[in-house]
């Protein structure tokens, strides 16, 4: 039987000829390609793929790529077999790397190296993402300059006055006497075992 | 006369253009909070100043110094090597900021920027003054770095108006308001503008940026050619160069350079820098599927001075073993003897595409294509292992008496996470600060 075409099955028939032509196929090139009947039909799926964001058209009208994985094997290939329905879904998976840093332009990396934040579970070594743009919330963990010292302390806010408390029975809490710098908010935290 | 308008209309086109303040250094405080408002350089495994920060600018400290009259003037200087691979980072950040609020956006240089945004003051709700400004607090808020923002009708205008106050400025140029801004400024420090057209411009009494756009019309087009008409034009607030937003794809020459350290006499290994420097601009033009139709070598010596030769390749090459020969001969042609120098460097010309070339009747194809079969091995293997993996015998004494790297390795470079390797690093810029 002859296999049925999906947007994945497309826009793999594209993007293997695009990087082997180093160019986007005409029309009556991707009536070969994909073994269609007519124009019209390319451009039904054109249409969709465009819908979907990975293909774009540029201010002339000529298609290009749009997504940066283009050249590379997409993540809802791994369920390749599964029924069409199934398919629809995986478009919406995250990459972990998209699941970890919410916002890119303003997330750094930090490495831990104190034991401050040992009762959240955040260990000397621990890696955590700090989101530089984010106003703190009561109850966050933060990153922050205190009369001169740099911390990772949970936020507290009581009434207006401000107060950073570790998760650490040794530490005290610590009320900020002429200056507090928030860096940013901790989004996430990643332990590498292997 | 002054008084005189060049545009009544206050808005026809709105233009950004975004300027990093001591962009590399900028970048340095933002990861390294406790170097912030300190005498800062970066530059240091060049052995000269490439950045200083506004700390050290104001204790005289200038780009292009040598590295060791800058600490003659400060002896506390903090001198970083630069760390490109972060300052990429934030680059590619403060691009995306922008991206943000108009898809139009320019990407001029490392740290520049130009963005249209004319025609968005209703979909944000705000003034063309008020988007510039939340770009500006956006930029500064997330990335950290402190950046300067000019608005105006024009490119060339945007510039001024970013010029006009530094650091951490914020400027707009309406139509109505262009001579106030173009008073009091020199003519030679508008964009576009060089040292022949200032020249020239002086001939003509024309001192301020000003008095060029008060020339009359047909002293334009009788005295200027296309680029400064276009210049004149610009001032005057009618937009000529548009925002381009197309990625870079292509290059018409690529230049690769290297200093080495310490400066030497030795013949071979002269030689042998100057053919990697053609190695990795043969390995950029062909990631980039080009090749040169011209090639330009020079030579530094050790008093600055630069000899230099060009050639046209027989059949365009971006394969080094093709060029070694002709390579020589230039080499040979402005080699001397005894002479101590410190810099190599090539140029590609005059790029084409690699599919269009043609071979001639006298050549073998069947070794070309030999050739062809090796350097794609070599690709394979540089992605693998790192650049020059496979390098030609000619260049293999830089290896040998080492590459001449100076100074002590980035903060990115000495900080390895667990599951990263040397080449292949986290995506993101690591705050270094102890918590």
């Amino acid at each position: 039987m002859k296999e049925k075409r999906t947007i994945q099955s497309v826009e793999k028939i594209i993007a293997e000829f695009f990087r082997e032509n180093r160019r986007m196929p005409t029309y009556s090139e991707m009536v070969e390609l994909l073994g269609v009947r007519s124009k019209s039909v390319v451009n039904f799926w054109i249409n969709k793929l465009v819908a979907n964001g990975i293909l774009t058209k540029d201010t002339k009208g000529f298609l290009k790529p749009a997504r940066a994985s283009f050249s590379l094997p997409m993540v809802g290939e791994i369920a390749a077999g599964f029924p069409s329905p199934a398919e629809e879904e995986l478009r919406d998976l995250i990459s972990l790397d998209e699941y970890l840093i919410g916002r890119r332009s303003s997330s750094f990396l930090l490495k831990v190296s104190g034991d401050s934040m040992i009762g959240e579970g955040i260990k000397p070594g621990d890696l955590v993402i700090v989101d530089r743009g984010k106003e703190p919330k009561n109850g966050d963990v933060i990153i922050a300059e205190v009369d001169g010292e740099w911390t990772m302390k949970y936020f507290r806010k009581q009434g207006g006055t401000v107060v950073l408390e570790s998760a650490n029975p040794q530490y005290p809490p610590v009320k900020p006497q002429s200056e507090l710098r928030v860096a940013g908010v901790v989004t996430a935290v990643i332990r590498k075992y292997h | 006369m002054d008084n005189l308008l060049f545009q009544l209309h206050s808005w026809p086109r709105a233009i950004i253009h975004v300027d990093g303040d001591a962009f590399f250094t900028s970048c340095e405080e933002a990861i390294h909070p406790e170097l912030r408002g300190k005498p800062l350089i970066a530059g240091g495994e060049r052995g000269i100043v490439a950045c200083a920060s506004y700390a050290a600018k104001r204790l005289g400290i200038k780009r292009g110094v040598p590295l060791h009259e800058a600490k003659k003037r400060c002896p506390d200087l903090i001198v970083l090597p630069s760390d490109y691979e972060t300052y990429s980072l934030f680059s590619r950040r403060l691009f995306n900021v922008m991206r943000r609020f108009t898809p139009q956006v320019e990407e001029y240089s490392i740290d520049e920027a130009f963005a249209d945004i004319t025609g968005l003051r209703r979909k944000h709700r705000a003034s063309y003054a008020t988007i510039a400004r939340s770009i500006k607090k956006e930029i500064k808020q997330e990335l950290g770095i402190g950046i300067t923002v000019g608005l105006s009708l024009t490119k060339v205008l945007a510039k001024v108006a970013s010029k006009y106050e530094k650091p951490d400025g914020l400027t707009v140029i309406s139509g109505r308001h262009i001579p106030l801004y173009l008073k009091e400024l020199p003519v030679e420090k508008l964009w576009g503008v060089g040292h022949a057209t200032s020249n020239y411009l002086s001939k003509l009494n024309v001192r301020t940026a000003l008095e060029f756009a008060r020339l009359p019309e047909e002293t334009i087009k009788k005295h200027f050619t296309k680029p400064g008409r276009e210049i004149w034009m610009e001032l005057r607030g009618e937009s000529i160069y548009p925002v381009v937003s197309e990625e870079k794809s292509t290059y018409t020459s690529i230049s690769k350079t290297k200093t080495f350290a310490p400066p030497t006499k030795n013949r071979e290994y002269l030689f042998a820098h100057l053919l990697r420097n053609i190695e990795s601009a043969c390995i950029k033009a062909r990631r980039y599927y080009l090749a040169p139709r011209k090639i330009a070598i020079f030579l530094k010596k050790n008093n600055f001075s630069i000899t230099g030769v060009e050639a046209k390749i027989f059949r365009p090459s971006a394969y080094p073993m093709e060029l070694t020969g002709l390579v020589k001969n230039l080499f040979e042609s402005v080699y001397e003897h005894n002479v101590v120098y410190r810099a190599t460097g090539v140029i590609l010309l005059d790029l084409m595409e690699d599919r269009y070339i043609q071979y001639s009747l006298f050549e073998s194809p069947v070794k070309i294509e030999k050739i062809e079969k090796i350097y794609e091995a070599s690709d394979f293997l540089g992605e693998k292992h790192g650049k020059h993996t496979l390098h030609l015998g000619a260049s293999h004494p830089i290896d040998q008496f080492g590459k001449g790297r100076r100074g002590k390795p980035t903060a990115r470079q000495a900080t390895r996470f667990f599951g990263e390797t040397r080449r292949k690093h986290l995506g993101l810029p690591i705050l270094h600060v102890k918590v």
